[in-house]
């Protein structure tokens, strides 16, 4: 809990002075407050709403549910469609995605279409409702490599199709960057939990604390029978660059840091004046983390302009309304040390000469992650030069029988909700080749 | 998918596949629009009502009641019969029964005189469609002797439905008219005189609105205007009334009604469904929206009759009736208290001011904390503060108590006590949302 923050927005909405790190920063609708915002909805004939959501979760059919008071049915709609509605209605880029594309920005503003799908997704288990009635699982045994969205999007779509599904995670916990990523007030564990059991109770299992490639082989997983394989290991390493005093104790990443934070259950080391490199959600999740969890200053370097930053304008708002500073156009030159502890960074002006010296004692690197080598999961499976998995036509890699989407893949839209389609798509796919006896 | 319950329901003699008509009206006024609801899932179609001579009509004709920001809190209209050629609506009922041999299609048909009756009953058979609705109901016909004037004579129905009968030998439906007071006597006659179902209500003779530079009512059809008749969310409440009436009526038991007035969701049908209805049909809801609304009521009613276990439609219909008695019969030795969540209270003090100006000045207002207090004994449970609060699930029924019966065995209103053996079932529309 923090007591500096006396002050904080997000969607029109002025926080609890309380507002904590693994509280959620939005409130829940209430029954009211959801149908007061479906009547909004102008109920559009063939609504682009539903064209720009990747994972085809088509909010216009299931605002239409709420609207005439069918809320399990907007459930089932939801869940039938994407396997992590509750995820993606808390963490989704709408500005880019539905929102975006919402007919009511021609009036005044676009409907919450995320709130509202949390607002089905929530009433799910408060009326203990089953969205989903999964087949017997008799056909043929799949692993999936990584608990991430997209092993899950496309473990719950092969359950769906009768299909035995194991999921291989190397870490305690699954849900990938669910898990040790994103922050808990914008995605909190019980739910991250909540959503993966919608992924258990199709029969999927779940074995963690396997690594693929190094507890076990693909080869011994096809002699446990078996009989095809799905990628979906993400981007486990942070990108780094060089820069003079990065060995000192209190230089760190953002996958680092957040994990040690979200396990820790906020208890970890935050660090009092937190630097933050880098201009993407990431890195406002790390400044977020920070501030959240009671550092005392934390200032954002990002070395392009406000409006190039890639970073979520909500979230961007977000964090400047709790008092993050943001400095554009600078990036760091040197991080300053005493008796081998960080003590301050010295930025330079990436559009001009400006110089600067910030007082800090923990520094993150925001900028970017990459694969590990998927050659160890699957020796001479296809690679970018970059280390992505080369990715065919609906999923496939250059080895028959593996498929591969999310993070991980060569040209995807690095976004859960993209990575839900990408499951998606691929356990299709899986399924496609399964039908004709393993052929692709 | 969920768990979804089997919908289908017999209507005389007809296995539907669920209980969701189009009632007639322009929904349902030619091939096209009766087919494109059909493959968005609904049950049958009751085809606009045939006359052998095409109505003229005026424009504009439509009025909605809007309140605050919600349109169609109630609709009006002033249309007749079917703007096609009689013997093109034939042919298109005769090709959609055709190429929907499970749907239900019914016509419906409105006469001038016996004969005329007698006549397009013939035809409309000959169609092969499966029923026939005999339209008594129209209240803004501008020919004498048809629509709802037939409705509230006896005589009337009782001439025409043995003409229709004359020229027919299908199931026939009577659709009755609410302008009246009492409605069993004309179903009863319509029964005697040999028609199979009652369908009802048509819609409601009124006034929505008025101009208030041309000072006429709406719509205005060149400076003037008309009483016409009114249907939409509005005519729920009365439809309601006048099916559970009819359900309740001894001469009528056994007799299939169908439900009409206002139905938008699932509820609203289900509504219809649980006060005796065996199947509902709906107008303005699809003139505001849209077919897709099935999709919904289809939905939400087989999601929540699985939940409910009930396994066949047939079990849920009527299931209300027994429930709803005399008001001289209802219990009246208790009251329930509302309660307050002081967690969810926003202190806008609604529920004060309600309970002072339209109550009973039980509750007490804090200004300095912003706090309402209900003092138990002015309270008398009323339960308007709780329909009043604008915040979800912050009043609701609490405490009840029980009067001391005097020596006379009757309560007394000053005495008031607890009595936990004593268990009470209550209920208020506003605070129990989610099903
Ligand atoms: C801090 C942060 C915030 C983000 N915020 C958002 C956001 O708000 N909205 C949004 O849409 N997206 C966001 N993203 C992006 C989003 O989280 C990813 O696009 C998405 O999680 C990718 O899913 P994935 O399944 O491909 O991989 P991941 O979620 O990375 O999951 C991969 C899993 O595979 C496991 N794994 C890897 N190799 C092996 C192996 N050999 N054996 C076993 N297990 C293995 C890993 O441990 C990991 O659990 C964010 C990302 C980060 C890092
Ligand atoms: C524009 C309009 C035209 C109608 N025409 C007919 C008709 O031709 N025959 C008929 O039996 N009822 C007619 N009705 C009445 C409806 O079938 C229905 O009984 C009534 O509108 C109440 O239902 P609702 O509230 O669902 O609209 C008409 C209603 C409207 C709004
Ligand atoms: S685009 Fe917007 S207004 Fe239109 S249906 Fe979708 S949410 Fe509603
Ligand atoms: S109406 Fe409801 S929210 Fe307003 S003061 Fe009364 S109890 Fe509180
Ligand atoms: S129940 Fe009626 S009388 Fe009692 S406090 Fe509420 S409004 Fe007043």
């Amino acid at each position: 809990m923090s007591s500096s923050i006396s002050v904080g927005v997000k969607e029109g909405i002025v926080l609890k002075p309380e507002q904590g790190y693994m509280e959620e920063t939005v409130p829940p609708y209430t029954p009211f407050m959801a149908m007061e915002e479906a009547s909004r909805c102008l109920l559009c004939y063939n609504p682009l709403c539903s064209e720009g959501c990747p994972a085809g979760t088509n909010p216009g059919d299931f605002i239409r549910a709420i609207r005439f008071k069918n809320f399990k049915g907007a459930a089932e709609i939801i869940r039938s469609n994407n396997i992590l509605g509750g995820v993606c209605a808390r963490v989704c880029p709408y500005e880019k995605t539905c929102e975006e594309a919402c007919a009511r920005s021609g009036i005044d503003h676009p409907i919450h279409i995320g709130r509202l799908q949390r607002f089905v997704t929530d009433l799910e288990k408060t009326t203990n409702f089953q969205a989903l009635d999964p087949p017997p699982a008799t056909k043929e045994k799949i692993a999936m490599i990584g608990s991430g969205p997209a092993s899950l999007s496309a473990a719950a779509t092969l359950a769906m199709k009768g299909y035995k599904v194991t999921i291989f995670e190397e870490k305690e916990k699954a849900g990938g960057v669910l898990s040790y990523g994103i922050v808990p007030s914008r995605l909190p564990q019980y739910v991250v939990d909540e959503e993966i059991e919608h992924v258990t109770d199709l029969g999927v299992e779940i074995k963690v604390n396997v690594k693929v490639g190094r507890d076990v082989t693909l080869d011994a997983l096809k002699e446990q029978g078996f009989k095809a394989f799905f990628i979906g290991a993400g981007m486990q390493v942070s990108a780094v660059f060089d820069v003079p005093g990065s060995d000192l104790d209190g230089v760190t990443t953002a996958l680092d840091y957040l994990a040690s934070a979200r396990s820790g259950n906020g208890k970890a080391d935050i660090g009092r004046h937190v630097v933050v490199i880098g201009g993407g959600d990431v890195a406002l999740d790390c400044a977020t983390t920070a501030r959240l969890l009671d550092a005392e200053k934390v200032t954002v370097l990002y070395r392009r302009t406000r409006e190039e930053a890639p970073a979520n304008r909500l979230e961007l708002t977000h964090c400047e309304s709790l008092g993050i500073n943001f400095l554009y156009t600078f990036s760091p030159q040197e991080f300053v040390g005493e008796k081998g502890k960080l003590i301050a960074v010295k930025a330079v002006g990436t559009r001009d000469n400006s110089l600067l010296q910030i007082e800090a004692d923990k520094v993150i690197f925001a900028i970017g992650q990459k694969p590990e080598d998927i050659t160890k999961v699957a020796a001479g499976i296809g690679l970018d030069k970059r280390g992505f998995v080369v990715t065919g036509d609906k999923g496939k890699t250059s080895i028959p029988g593996i498929f591969v989407a999310g993070d991980v893949a060569s040209g995807s839209t690095k976004t859960v909700v993209h990575s839900v389609q990408g499951g998606k798509i691929a356990a299709e796919s899986i399924d496609e080749y399964l039908t004709k006896g393993g052929k692709q | 998918m969920a768990k979804h319950a089997d919908l289908s329901i017999d209507f005389l003699g007809f296995k539907c596949e669920n209980p969701f008509f189009l009632s007639s009206s322009p929904v349902s006024s030619s091939y096209d629009m009766c087919s494109r609801f059909l493959e968005a899932g609904g049950g049958g179609v009751f085809y606009k009502t045939l006359t052998t001579t095409i109505p003229e009509e005026c424009s504009p004709r439509f009025d909605a009641q809007r309140k605050e920001a919600t349109p169609f809190i109630s609709f009006k209209n002033m249309e007749q019969t079917s703007d096609k050629p009689y013997q093109d609506n034939l042919d298109m009922m005769k090709k959609l029964k055709e190429d929907y041999p499970n749907k239900l299609i019914i016509g419906s048909i409105m006469g001038m005189d016996e004969d005329d009756w007698e006549q397009m009953a013939k035809d409309v058979t000959a169609t092969g469609v499966d029923m026939i609705e005999l339209n008594f109901s129209c209240p803004q016909m501008t020919y004498e002797g048809m629509g709802s004037d037939v409705g509230a004579n006896l005589d009337l129905i009782d001439t025409y439905v043995k003409a229709a009968r004359r020229g027919s030998n299908l199931p026939l439906i009577a659709k009755m008219t609410p302008n009246i007071e009492k409605m069993e006597p004309p179903a009863e006659a319509a029964i005697k005189a040999g028609a199979q179902a009652i369908s009802t209500v048509n819609t409601i003779k009124a006034i929505t609105g008025l101009d208030f530079d041309k000072y006429t009512s709406l719509p205005v059809v060149n400076g003037k205007s008309s009483i016409s008749g009114l249907s939409g969310k509005a005519a729920k409440p009365i439809a309601l009334r006048f099916i559970t009436n009819l359900a309740q009526d001894m001469n009528l038991q056994g007799i299939p009604l169908s439900g009409i007035g206002g139905i938008e969701t699932w509820e609203d049908a289900a509504e219809f469904l649980m006060v005796g209805a065996s199947n509902v049909q709906f107008t303005t809801s699809i003139m505001q929206y849209g077919y897709r609304i099935v999709e919904d009521m289809i939905s939400g009613l087989s999601i929540y009759l699985a939940e409910k276990g009930f396994d066949k439609l047939e079990d849920f219909v009527g299931i209300a009736l027994k429930n709803i008695i005399p008001a001289d019969d209802l219990e009246r030795d208790f009251k329930v208290l509302p309660q307050i969540d002081y967690d969810k209270c926003v202190g806008c003090a609604r529920c004060y001011v309600s309970c002072m100006d339209g109550a009973h000045q039980a509750i007490e207002w804090d200004n300095e904390k912003r706090k309402p207090t209900i003092m138990e004994d002015t309270c008398v449970g009323c339960q308007l503060c709780l329909q009043v609060c604008p915040v979800y699930d912050c009043i609701t029924p609490g405490k009840v108590l029980f009067k001391e019966a005097d020596q006379f065995g009757k309560g007394s209103l000053s005495e008031w006590k607890e009595d936990a053996s004593n268990k009470r079932d209550i209920a208020v529309g506003t605070y129990e949302w989610i099903r």
